[in-house]
């Protein structure tokens, strides 16, 4: 499923998707289908309820200004835990060091849970380096 | 944190990325994505994986990589602001038919047939409660995503569609308020309990005989299904690939497993008193964890002339991952036989028990969950992994973190002495008289 119809059935409105055509373009096809659903004839017909909770608005978060280069800079390379992800950067790093002498590469592991922050990393990141890259194995 | 960040996921969670991200407000991260596993392979092929393409896009991956934190920003990818997210409108109108595919097709159900949730059966079961329709409940995430909020009437038309009866719902609406989902984003296909004391099993006629854990009665039957069918509406759960990702699913999440305690049959006080309840007040407690396995697969529970269910216990915890607690389910005969032994309280068995569960430092740092969740916490410094992980590899360590992650409770017709334990750890406590 691409990018386009996932958002979609998120059920992000058109309104709020307008800059997007394709994302607007599939919640149109999704209201048709609901349409279209609901035509039917000769028998009696009830009135339900949507079962479905409230989800809260959606915060847009304007990404990172990205660098002019990498050359120079030190990216992290950070994993939170999940197995394979330390090997997958170890090659990330030998790949950078073959091809992209400049960059310096820092791994880590991060602390606590995998949904947890972990603020002393960031913080050091934050002070020391100019790009994350955070794998996420299995 | 303000500084460029390329996320890696393998390819088996492109959905889910994609999804959080925009739950998350960044609906354009630039998300670069792996062959999916990465685990157990050679770094000759983890090396072909990083010099290969990205399996989405079919880019090189690492041109990906560092065009993702070098590529000027476009307008979308700098937008901030609002964005509305719709479920559609407050009802729909259609004959009986459609509307059991409508539902069926929208993945508000179990895929079992439901009980359509119209108007007045909606209406029936609200009043069960005196609490109104449009009071807030709780709010519902199905795993590490934004929280789902919802009112007495959303959990009503839930409860219906499970076959709840109307003098169900104070249960189910405790239930809700916990905003424990019962189906979860992790690919280990957790499985979820629910343990109901006080009177209020009777007045119900909960089973807690013969078959307690069986399909026998309407309330076990029904409000552990709506627990199911309200984590897919009111907490958005169990959709596959985005917030639902066990790899196998896990068959207890139809109607998970409901235990009413048998109070009377039990040597024991029951488990809400243990939780600081008192005994005539009606409570549902709740658990999450992996599953249920019987205690007849224990080493010793064959016909023996003296047996120990104190050992067999201990010995199914062995396969037990110690990220999740223990829930010993006991038929009376054993609770008895237990009690004979001199074991006169749960909490002297459940002392027994975690003193004499042991593993070494290297077998437990040999376990899957040691490496992925409890050694990032050791890493933080939280107890007593920081201390385990410091121990020398043949020193002995108890199965649980923590003696409370053992719990009992007594239940079954007493027509075997047959334990079961659930790998389950207790998350809270609810009174239901609080939504009568």
């Amino acid at each position: 499923m691409n990018r386009r119809k996932l958002l979609s059935l998120m059920g992000m409105s058109p309104v709020a998707l307008a800059g997007i055509p394709a994302l607007a373009e599939q919640a149109k096809k999704s209201d048709q289908t609901k349409k279209e659903g609901a035509a039917s004839a000769g028998e009696p017909k009830l009135t339900v309820l949507n079962p479905r909770g409230l989800p809260p608005p959606i915060t847009l978060i304007p990404m990172a200004p990205r660098l002019s280069t990498l050359d120079g800079k030190t990216v992290y390379l950070v994993s939170d835990g999940f197995p394979g992800a330390d090997a997958f950067l170890n090659q990330v790093s030998i790949w950078f060091k073959k091809n992209m002498p400049n960059v310096t590469t820092v791994y880590r592991l991060k602390a606590g849970g995998f949904a947890d922050d972990d603020p002393k990393l960031n913080a050091e990141i934050k002070e020391k380096g100019q790009a994350v890259i955070m794998a996420i194995g299995h | 944190m303000g500084i460029p960040s390329a996320p890696l996921v393998t390819k088996a969670f492109k959905d889910l990325a994609i999804l959080n991200a925009a739950k998350r407000g960044m609906p354009h991260e630039r998300i670069c994505f792996t062959p999916h596993p990465v685990w157990g392979k050679t770094p000759e092929e983890v090396r072909a994986y990083v010099e290969g393409p990205d399996p989405v896009s079919g880019k090189p991956l690492m041109k990906e990589i560092v065009d993702a934190l070098t590529a000027p920003l476009s307008d979308d990818e700098k937008k901030s602001g609002m964005v509305s997210v719709s479920v559609g409108p407050p009802t729909f109108t259609d004959t009986a038919d459609n509307l059991q595919e409508f539902y069926l097709n929208n993945g508000y159900t179990d895929f079992l047939p439901i009980i359509i949730p119209t108007e007045e059966k909606v209406d029936a079961m609200m009043k069960g409660t005196s609490h109104k329709p449009d009071e807030a409940v709780g709010k519902m995430a199905a795993g590490a995503y934004p929280a789902w909020s919802y009112n007495v009437r959303q959990v009503a038309a839930s409860a219906v569609m499970a076959g709840c009866r109307p003098e169900y719902f104070p249960i189910v609406l405790a239930v809700a308020s916990s905003g424990i989902a019962s189906l979860f984003s992790s690919t280990n296909s957790f499985a979820f309990a629910m343990v109901v004391n006080g009177p209020i099993r009777d007045k119900l006629e909960f089973n807690y005989g013969i078959g307690a854990l069986g399909p026998f009665a309407q309330p076990n039957a029904t409000i552990g299904r709506a627990w199911t069918i309200l984590s897919k509406n009111l907490g958005n759960g169990g959709i596959a690939g985005d917030t639902y990702l066990g790899s196998l699913g896990n068959n207890l999440n139809y109607n998970n497993v409901v235990i009413a305690e048998h109070e009377d049959a039990s040597p024991w006080v029951p488990f809400h008193v243990q939780r600081g309840f008192k005994k005539e007040e009606n409570v549902v407690s709740l658990f999450r964890g992996l599953g249920v396995v019987p205690g007849q697969v224990a080493r010793g529970s064959s016909a023996n002339e003296n047996v120990q269910f104190d050992y067999q216990m201990s010995d199914l915890f062995s396969t037990f991952t110690g990220f999740f607690g223990a829930l010993i389910i006991a038929d009376p005969l054993v609770a008895a036989r237990l009690k004979e032994q001199g074991y006169d309280t749960k909490e002297k068995l459940v002392d027994w028990l975690y003193k004499n569960t042991t593993q070494t430092v290297k077998d437990y740092k040999s376990r899957n969950y040691a490496y992925l969740f409890d050694y990032p916490r050791a890493l933080r410094g939280d107890e007593p992994w920081a201390s385990w992980y410091k121990m020398p590899d043949d020193a002995l360590i108890p199965h649980f973190p923590h003696a409370s992650d053992i719990n009992i409770v007594v239940a079954g017709g007493q027509t075997n002495a047959y334990p079961q334990a659930g790998n389950l750890s207790y998350g809270v406590s609810v009174s239901i008289d609080k939504w009568m």
